[in-house]
């Protein structure tokens, strides 16, 4: 099949819990691949395992065809791989667009190179273009100077998609990328990102307000309690008994 | 603001910033003290700051760029130090065929070699200035390799494990010097060279010369280095280590080349200061004078700030210079208290740090948040992709 990106039989465990226990799931090259579950299922341990943020118990994670199970994050960058987090985490001491730059590559990170400017400004020139248009997507181009702590907490979110769109990876990884942000906005933010998919770009989207993120999945995950309990296109799997009792069952719970 | 007289505005504004507030009144005391007590009180200030400029500057990358909690600023001096001491001197010795080989740091004979091969220096500009450059290559390269090997524990542990080894490495460093005589002479000191003999009658003022034009050199560099993709993304790891990973940046070599250039630097600083006293001491480097102080000087500047380092460097080097000449005169009456006046300094940092950390956390020139692309560079970009 032409997937990039499969898990196969992953566990991860914290003590005792098994936060992701025996997953395997696959993301079909140019799909928009949807992860849902409720609060707790283990979605975002999952994503860590497949980042080289948290290495995996078992199993494998395999990219474009190298597995890549337990690689340091650095090195999933390298391989195309980038994600976002669903908690940000912003470099509080640099601005805006540096924020979203420091996702790209430039030669200028060397430090051999770094002091002879003449050798990475040009690069960084056509760097900071992509940042402002990216930034614009995801409407941010006007606090582009500000430091980010100076961001809310809805902006942080769009930054975090932000800097996940820039690293020019082949396959974008995003934790719950509109959450807190207004329903209109992240319809927008959503229909620009699957709209990428026709420049090749392949995208595993956690979300958490399925109504909002379900038209535009191809395929759907759901998870509960660190397994899978549900996989298909978004209608079926949104219609399975299993889905809607656990996600009945929390919303009764609350 | 106003548009009417805006340069005159902009003028007073900037008389009135703290910063430049604090240089004039440095510069008047600093003449004052040229006046009343002559050339050679502000020479020793301005080698202090220069030696501490580029101390504190490396320090600041590590720590204030890189978030490195670098309590061991002291190791990468001794690294420099020890070089300059222990390997030039020998080569030069060599060279001429006289001692130099463990015996060349044993009391008896080092203080017969050093002023030959002074004198060597002395008739020789050219071997002068490349004992001088050699040595300060040496100490770089030198400090590169501490920081090499300290960054190693620097992979696996984390902020207080991490300062606390790389403490107790400094100390180990200093104690190793100070009781194994052949590297640098042990508990005596090993005499080193003075590649400035050939200038005689202004030794003084052109080893002053020759350190505040490398510190500019310094300085310009780590400003160079730090206004850079580069810098950028040491500040990246400083801020949040696990969203630079997954922004491609590799921490471990990021982080081991940031403790290599600071430490480098640091060594330079130690070599220089070695040249300049003309002795080597083990236990001359204590990690009060070339830690604790560094971080003082840091914190009051602004940590991250290159130029904040500059100029917490000189107030605190001028303030220091000034209890240590007037300690007695101005301060015997603390003797009353049963207060030896000898302890002032140590109360100076302590009441710096408490000062800083309580009044401005971010120090006398805090550190800006700007773009590493220049301003207008940037803002072309924003026209340009604007029409777009
Ligand atoms: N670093 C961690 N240490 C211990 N437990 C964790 C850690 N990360 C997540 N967990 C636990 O693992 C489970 C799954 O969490 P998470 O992956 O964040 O779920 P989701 O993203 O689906 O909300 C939760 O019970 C959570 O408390
Ligand atoms: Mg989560």
């Amino acid at each position: 099949m032409d997937y990039i990106f499969q898990t196969e039989k992953v566990t991860k465990s914290f003590g005792g819990l098994v936060a992701v226990n025996d997953v395997s799931i696959g993301v079909k090259e140019q799909s928009f691949t949807m992860l849902i579950g409720p609060n707790g299922s283990g979605k975002t341990t999952l994503l860590n395992v497949c980042t080289g943020v948290l290495r995996p118990d078992r199993g494998k994670v395999l990219f474009g065809g190298a597995d890549i199970t337990g690689w340091a994050s650095h090195r999933v960058y390298e391989a195309g791989l980038v994600r976002s987090f669903q908690i940000p985490l912003p470099f509080l001491g640099l601005t805006v667009l540096d924020n979203v730059l420091g996702a790209m590559r430039n030669p200028g990170e060397s430090p051999l190179r770094a002091p002879l400017h003449r050798s990475w400004l040009d690069h960084e020139q056509d760097n900071v273009d992509k940042a402002l248009d990216i930034l614009r997507r995801v409407g941010l181009a006007r606090h582009w100077d500000q430091p980010s702590f100076a961001l809310g907490a809805a902006q942080l979110k769009m930054l975090e998609v932000a800097r996940g769109l820039s690293a020019g990876a082949k396959l974008i990884v995003l934790d719950e990328p509109i959450g807190g942000v207004d329903p209109a906005s992240a319809d927008e933010i959503l229909s620009y990102v699957s709209g990428l998919k026709a420049q090749g770009l392949t995208f595993l989207v956690v979300e958490h307000r399925i109504d909002i993120a379900a038209p535009f999945a191809d395929y759907v995950y759901a998870m509960d309690l660190g397994r899978i309990i549900s996989q298909g296109p978004p209608g079926e799997v949104l219609n399975d008994p299993k889905v809607i009792e656990v996600y009945v069952g929390r919303d009764e719970a609350c | 603001m106003t548009t009417g007289n805006g340069a005159a505005s902009r003028a007073s504004e900037f008389f009135l910033r703290r910063e430049v507030l604090i240089t004039v009144a440095l510069l008047l005391v600093l003449t004052w003290l040229l006046v009343s007590r002559g050339v050679s009180l502000l020479l020793t200030i301005l080698i202090d700051f220069a030696i501490f400029t580029i101390v504190t500057l490396s320090l600041n990358l590590e720590v204030g760029f890189t978030g490195i909690p670098q309590f061991g600023r002291v190791i990468a001096v001794i690294a420099g130090a020890f070089a300059v001491g222990a390997i030039p001197g020998r080569l030069l010795a060599w060279f001429m065929g006289l001692p130099h080989g463990l015996s060349y740091a044993e009391d008896a004979v080092n203080y017969k070699v050093v002023p030959q091969l002074s004198e060597v220096l002395a008739g020789n500009a050219f071997l002068a200035v490349v004992f001088f450059l050699f040595s300060l290559v040496l100490a770089a390269l030198c400090g590169a390799a501490i920081g090499w090997l300290a960054s190693r524990p620097a992979i696996r542990l984390r902020e207080a494990y991490l300062g606390i080894s790389l403490l107790a490495f400094g100390d180990f460093f200093m104690w190793a010097g100070h009781n194994w005589e052949p590297l640098v002479g042990g508990t005596t000191a090993v005499f080193v060279p003075d590649p400035f003999r050939i200038v005689w009658g202004y030794r003084f003022q052109a080893v002053v010369i020759t350190m505040l034009v490398v510190t500019l050199l310094i300085y310009l560099y780590v400003e160079r280095l730090t206004r850079s993709p580069f810098g950028r993304a040491l500040r990246m790891l400083r801020d949040s280590d696990v969203a630079a990973g997954v922004s491609g940046k590799n921490i471990v070599r990021v982080r081991t080349q940031s403790l290599m250039i600071g430490s480098a630097l640091a060594a330079v600083a130690g070599g220089m200061y070695v040249i300049y006293t003309g002795t080597c001491t083990a236990i001359g480097f204590t990690r009060l004078t070339w830690t604790f102080w560094p971080w003082a000087y840091m914190m009051l500047g602004g940590i991250g700030s290159n130029a904040g380092v500059v100029l917490g460097v000189l107030l605190l080097t001028t303030m220091r210079s000034i209890i240590t000449v007037y300690r007695f005169k101005l301060f015997g009456f603390l003797t009353v208290w049963g207060i030896d006046p000898l302890w002032l300094e140590y109360a100076l940092m302590g009441l710096v740090i408490v000062v800083v950390v309580l009044f401005m956390p971010h120090g006398l020139i805090p550190a800006k948040v700007e773009p590493i692309l220049p301003l207008g560079r940037v803002k072309k970009a924003l026209e340009r992709t604007a029409q777009g």
